[in-house]
Formats: structure tokens, C-alpha cells, sequence
């Protein structure tokens, strides 16, 4: 058996989508974006934490450089700007991905049916924001010059997470026409927090008699798991019970990746995949705070104690005191609870041409007969609380020499409308190294690119003498 | 073609030193230190409605004022004295009884010790039409401090004595309104 061992080192600053890595044949981590990819290799193991370290981050609307540019304009006016320009349909995100170890194998049950196998374990993490507008609006102006503005207190829309994912997947190449690919997925979370279905308002209205109404509907709720050793003191004991949780100790859930290449014939190849078709039940360690109330408030009224008995000006302000209290009473329940992870297929057509052929007839030349060029389109998309994420790419792919692959890219996604990638897998020797850049247009500086990417590779191959 | 070749072969390389030299440039992060949010907010206070009686005694005699207490431990908070920077009173007081009347406000620190007062003059009304008085008492530096380091509030509405004015009486027509909201203005820094 021919084995490939992959010394990697995948760093990458990077939007979730990896059009870059999708469909490059040549890196055994492309089959975690789609089991149905077809696998040229007999197998592979990951370097375990090495293998594949992945960080992302983005936001919808600006980049640091509309903020912090050294241009002498006033800063001030530049957050402002940013605050107003942004809508609550903008977002921030960050992932990070660590492989703790990966595996991949061929298995040959007879001559003709061999499956490849793939399994390993990573860990995750994502925090995803939508811009809350309103808030920030009525905490850069005040309820001031905003009368009868209906501050919309549903805009909060947050959730964070970091979780541990044990995979196993079966990949198999039914006929020259296809190959399907099934992951299944056992999610372990650590810890979890959403804020993501608010609704409720604040608004300030006048009122008769020259009086100002403040309206307050709040209908909130924050849920969390495994989030209580925060409150621990104790550094080595939230260490102990994140080992654990990270070994399915956690809160679990299951999912599925499903993919397909198909090539109806050696020009064409349509390929696609689902990832993370799943959910994690919430029921260990959790906590949820329930803000749900309705308060009118226009004002105290003040009774003069000295002619009508009874009720003082004091006994109206306590009384506003305890409503208010009431309003923002935080209720906390344990109720467990699931959550659907987010979804996110991909999906390319792409066209082979430019066989290499060679000028004279040497039957026993080694020369790589297979097509030297791919063009196609990649289309990627995620599932968010409110909306999709999408991401459209046209690509072209070319083996320069043997052991030396190109892939450009040209991608079109809510970050930028300019992404240009790239990306190359090169062979000198033993060693094959990799390396896939997005958003090159922004190198220059980085702070002016709303979402940047860099992954890179070491693989050491080890080939059988035989060949 | 040795060059091309040469190109080929350490085109990735390449890659990785523009990964390395791209960089963050003319940026100043420390810009951030001088981020100033000042947001106003408007919030409605008291509410004040009495009509002849409430300035007559059992044997329905007039008597000199009037007065109520609200402690207010709002502007003691830590919050409002570190970012409230300036504060208005707006006051707005419709008469239509013919009773001239002086609006006095009286701010208190915990120990009872007087820290700031102002008065807000009301003519009579003599047809009994609504008169409207319009007040804006201004709080920034001195008066804010001492505003800052009130905890009780005291209204009292004297009556006054004026030529055009009559004598209340229980038969006495019209009333006394006063509405009146705070606008508070924040400065909150880094």
C-alpha cells in the first residue's frame, strides 16, 4: 500500500468559505468539504494539531481601514460614519478550526471494490454577530431628537460557541461517472451562548399635555451551556472539565456531510456537498435568562401630602422604581434545549481540457497523461440565523509541471465584490507544499480587506519503491 | 526557458513571501483611545395637577404653600457621575387659576443640607385663561456637581399674593399643570 503522509501546516485568516481548497485534488483536506471528492491517493494521516489550523474573520460594511486609516480625519466622524452606514442585515463572524488528528486510508474488499475511509477529530469555534443598529443608534444618540423612532430590540442576534467534532467518512467511487462520500459527525459542545430569537422595542412618544410616553416591550432571552466554570476561580479545574467535554463530555449531538462527484464525461465534472446536517441537544450545564416584560412610563406624579391624605409624591416614585424593576427582572431556567448547526453546501461545474500528449509514442514514458487544465464555478453557501451566506467563484486550475498545481479564483461574496485567490501545490522531492492566499488584491494592507485569508502546507510524501 | 522554469518552480515560494511582507499600513490603532460617544437621552419627570382645593386648609382657608419630597438616588449612581456631563430641567406650567404662585425647587444632599434651588415665577391667570410658563433651569459644572450630590428633591408651590389677583376659594376656577422632562447629556469615553 502507497501511503501519503502529510506534514501540514494550514494557516489561514479566512472567510468559512474555501473555494480555494474545494475540489484541489492534490490536499487530502479537501475531502472534509465534500466526502463524495474523488480521492487520487491511497491514503494520508494528518500531523496531529497540524494538520489543519484554520482561522476566519470578516465583517459585512467596512474594514479596519475605514476606521483606523492615519489620514487626520477625525475618528469620531469616522465611527459615525461606520454606525450609520451599517445595517442590521451586516455581520460579523469568526471560525477557527483545529484538526487534532486526521486519518485516511483506502480499504480494498476485492480487486474491483475499494472504499476510502477518512476519520479524525477537530475543534471549533465560531462566533457570529448581526450589527445590532438600533442599539448602537440609541447608544451613540439617546432617545433625543429620535421621538417617535421604534428602537427595534429584536437587531440583537448573537451567538458564540467552541466545540469538539469526531468524524467518520466513507468515500467510494461507484463507476468512472461517480463517486459518493458520506461523513457522519458526533458534535461535542464545551460551551455555547445565543441571544437569537429577541423581539421587543423601546420607543419614546409624546404624550398629552406636553408629556413624553416611553414605551418598553421586551421579549428577550439569552441560552447558554457549559459556560458555569467561567464562574470558577479555579484555572487547573476549567482546564480538567474542558479536557473532558472536549472527549464527548460535552453537551452531543449528531450530523452528517454528504457529497457527490459526478463526471458525465472526462471533459465535465459536476461535483456538490452538504456539511453539517445536524444538531447538539443542550441539556448539561444550562442556563438561560428570560427578559420579558411591558412597562408605559410617563412620568411620577406628585401629590401634595399636606391636603389629600395618603399618598406623597414618594409612594408614585417607588412605585415607578418597582416597575422598572419588574421590566428588567432577569428570570433564569434550566430547560434544555437544541439548536441546529449551520449548514453550508458546495457545489462546482467544471470543464477539464488540454490533454498533455506526448510528440513521440513511448509506451513506457510515466508522463502525466490526465487533463492540464480546469475551468469552472464554485458556489458556496451557509445557513445564518436570519439569512444566507453566499459566495460565488470562477476558478481555473492548471498543473504547471508535474508536481506543480495552480488555482486561481475570482470570488464574489457579501464581504467583496474584488476577491482574487490563489492557490498552488508543489512537489521538490519528498516534499510537497502548499499554499492558498485569498483576497490577494488587499495584500498590500491587510486593514483595507474586510475578510483576508492565507493557508499553507508542508507534506512530506513517502512513495513505495516499487514505483 | 531556464528562467521560466526557475519562475515555475519557486512560484510558490513566492506566495509565501507576499504573505509575509503584506502587511497593515498607514493605520493608527491608538485612534481609538480619543473615541467620544455622546448620546442625549430624554426622560420625562415630574407631573403636577391641582386645582383650587389643593391649596385650601380644613376650614377652606388659603394656606401658604404647598410642598412634596422625591428622593432621588438616580443621580448619585456610579454611572451618571462619571459620563453625565450636563443636564436641563425643562418645565412647562399652565395657570388658569387667577393665583399668582411661585414653583420652587429645592435639591438635597443625604445629610439635608441645601445644594441647589431655583423658582419658577407664575403669573395669575385673571379671565382664567391658560397662561403657559416655560422654564429650562441649565445643570454643567458647579450646578451639575451639586446636582450629582442630591438625593431628595423638594417641590413647593407658594402661593403669591398679587394686585390683579383674587383669594382662592373652593369655588375658585381653573387649575394648575405643570409637566416637565430632564434631558440628560453623556460623554462616554474610553
Amino acid at each position: 500500500m502507497r501511503w501519503l503522509v502529510f506534514f501540514g501546516v494550514f494557516i489561514s485568516l479566512h472567510a468559512q468559505n474555501k473555494q480555494l481548497l474545494y475540489g484541489f485534488t492534490e490536499v487530502p483536506q479537501q475531502i472534509l468539504l465534500n466526502p463524495g471528492a474523488q480521492v487520487d491517493y491511497r491514503g494520508y494521516i494528518g500531523v496531529p494539531l497540524l494538520s489543519h489550523i484554520h482561522f476566519n474573520a470578516g465583517s459585512t460594511g467596512f474594514s479596519a481601514f475605514d476606521v483606523f486609516a492615519d489620514d487626520g480625519k477625525d475618528f469620531n466622524q469616522k465611527i459615525r460614519d461606520v454606525v450609520y452606514k451599517l445595517d442590521s442585515k451586516d455581520f460579523f463572524g469568526f471560525n477557527q478550526q483545529l484538526d487534532i488528528f486526521s486519518v485516511g486510508l483506502s480499504v480494498k474488499k476485492s480487486y474491483e471494490k475499494t472504499f476510502f475511509i477518512s476519520f479524525g477529530m477537530y475543534q471549533e469555534s465560531d462566533i457570529f454577530s448581526y450589527y445590532p443598529k438600533d442599539y448602537a443608534i440609541l447608544a451613540y444618540e439617546g432617545n433625543y431628537n429620535n421621538l417617535n423612532k421604534r428602537f427595534d430590540l429584536g437587531q440583537l442576534n448573537v451567538s458564540a460557541e467552541v466545540l469538539s467534532v469526531f468524524h467518520v467518512g466513507v468515500n467510494k467511487k461507484i463507476n468512472s461517472k461517480w463517486t459518493l462520500g458520506l461523513r457522519g459527525k458526533v458534535y461535542s459542545s464545551i460551551a455555547q451562548a445565543s441571544s437569537t430569537d429577541n423581539t421587543g422595542s423601546f420607543i419614546t412618544v409624546p404624550g398629552t399635555n406636553n408629556n413624553l410616553n416611553h414605551i418598553f416591550d421586551l421579549d428577550m432571552k439569552l441560552q447558554t451551556s457549559g459556560v458555569s466554570f467561567l464562574e470558577d476561580p479555579s484555572a487547573n479545574k476549567g482546564l480538567d472539565i474542558l479536557k473532558k467535554r472536549l472527549l464527548f463530555g460535552g453537551n452531543l449531538g449528531v450530523g452528517i456531510d454528504v457529497g457527490f462527484t459526478h463526471q458525465p464525461s472526462p471533459e465535465w465534472t459536476v461535483d456538490a456537498s452538504l456539511q453539517d446536517v445536524g444538531f447538539i441537544n443542550y441539556s448539561k450545564d444550562v442556563k438561560n435568562y428570560i427578559l420579558d416584560g411591558y412597562l408605559q412610563y410617563d412620568g411620577v406624579q406628585s401629590v401634595f401630602p399636606q391636603v389629600t391624605s395618603g399618598q406623597t409624591a414618594q409612594d408614585y416614585w417607588d412605585e415607578v422604581e418597582d416597575d422598572f424593576e419588574e421590566l428588567f427582572k432577569i428570570d433564569s431556567t434550566t430547560t434544555s434545549y437544541t439548536k441546529w448547526r449551520p449548514i453550508k453546501l458546495n457545489s462546482s461545474v467544471s470543464y477539464n481540457f488540454g490533454r498533455k500528449v506526448d510528440k513521440e509514442c513511448n509506451c513506457l514514458s510515466k508522463s502525466d497523461t490526465t487533463f492540464q487544465n480546469r475551468v469552472g464555478a464554485h458556489l458556496f453557501a451557509m445557513k445564518r440565523p436570519n439569512h444566507l451566506q453566499w459566495a460565488l467563484s470562477a476558478f481555473y486550475y492548471r498543473k504547471i509541471v508535474k508536481g506543480l498545481q495552480l488555482k486561481t479564483s475570482y470570488t464574489v461574496d457579501a464581504y467583496s465584490f474584488k476577491n482574487v485567490g490563489l492557490g498552488a501545490s508543489a512537489a521538490l522531492g519528498s516534499v510537497q507544499f502548499y499554499v492558498m492566499a485569498d483576497n490577494l488584491l488587499s495584500y498590500q494592507n491587510l486593514a483595507k480587506s474586510q475578510s483576508v485569508s492565507l493557508q499553507l502546507g508542508f507534506n512530506y510524501i513517502f512513495k513505495n519503491n516499487e514505483n | 526557458m531556464k528562467t521560466r522554469s526557475f519562475f515555475k518552480k519557486h512560484i510558490s515560494l513566492l506566495f509565501v513571501l507576499g504573505a509575509c511582507f503584506s502587511c497593515i499600513k498607514d493605520t493608527d490603532f491608538e485612534q481609538s483611545d480619543t473615541l467620544v460617544i455622546t448620546p442625549i437621552m430624554e426622560v420625562n419627570l415630574v407631573e403636577v395637577q391641582e386645582t383650587a382645593d389643593s391649596f385650601l386648609d380644613a376650614s377652606e382657608a388659603e394656606v401658604l404653600m404647598i410642598s412634596d419630597l422625591i428622593v432621588l438616588d438616580i443621580f448619585s449612581s456610579n454611572f451618571i457621575n462619571d459620563n453625565l456631563i450636563k443636564t436641563e430641567l425643562v418645565f412647562e406650567v399652565t395657570n388658569s387659576l387667577n393665583k399668582a404662585f411661585q414653583i420652587k425647587m429645592d435639591f438635597y444632599d443625604p445629610s439635608n443640607v441645601l445644594q441647589y434651588s431655583f423658582f419658577i415665577d407664575i403669573d395669575n391667570s385673571l379671565t382664567n385663561t391658560p397662561l403657559v410658563t416655560n422654564h429650562t433651569e441649565v445643570f454643567e459644572a458647579m450646578s451639575l456637581a451639586a446636582l450629582k450630590s442630591s438625593t431628595q428633591l423638594d417641590i413647593s408651590i407658594i402661593l403669591v399674593s398679587s394686585s390683579t389677583g383674587s383669594v382662592l376659594t373652593a369655588d375658585s376656577i381653573g387649575n394648575i399643570n405643570l409637566t416637565s422632562k430632564g434631558i440628560f447629556y453623556f460623554e462616554l469615553k474610553e
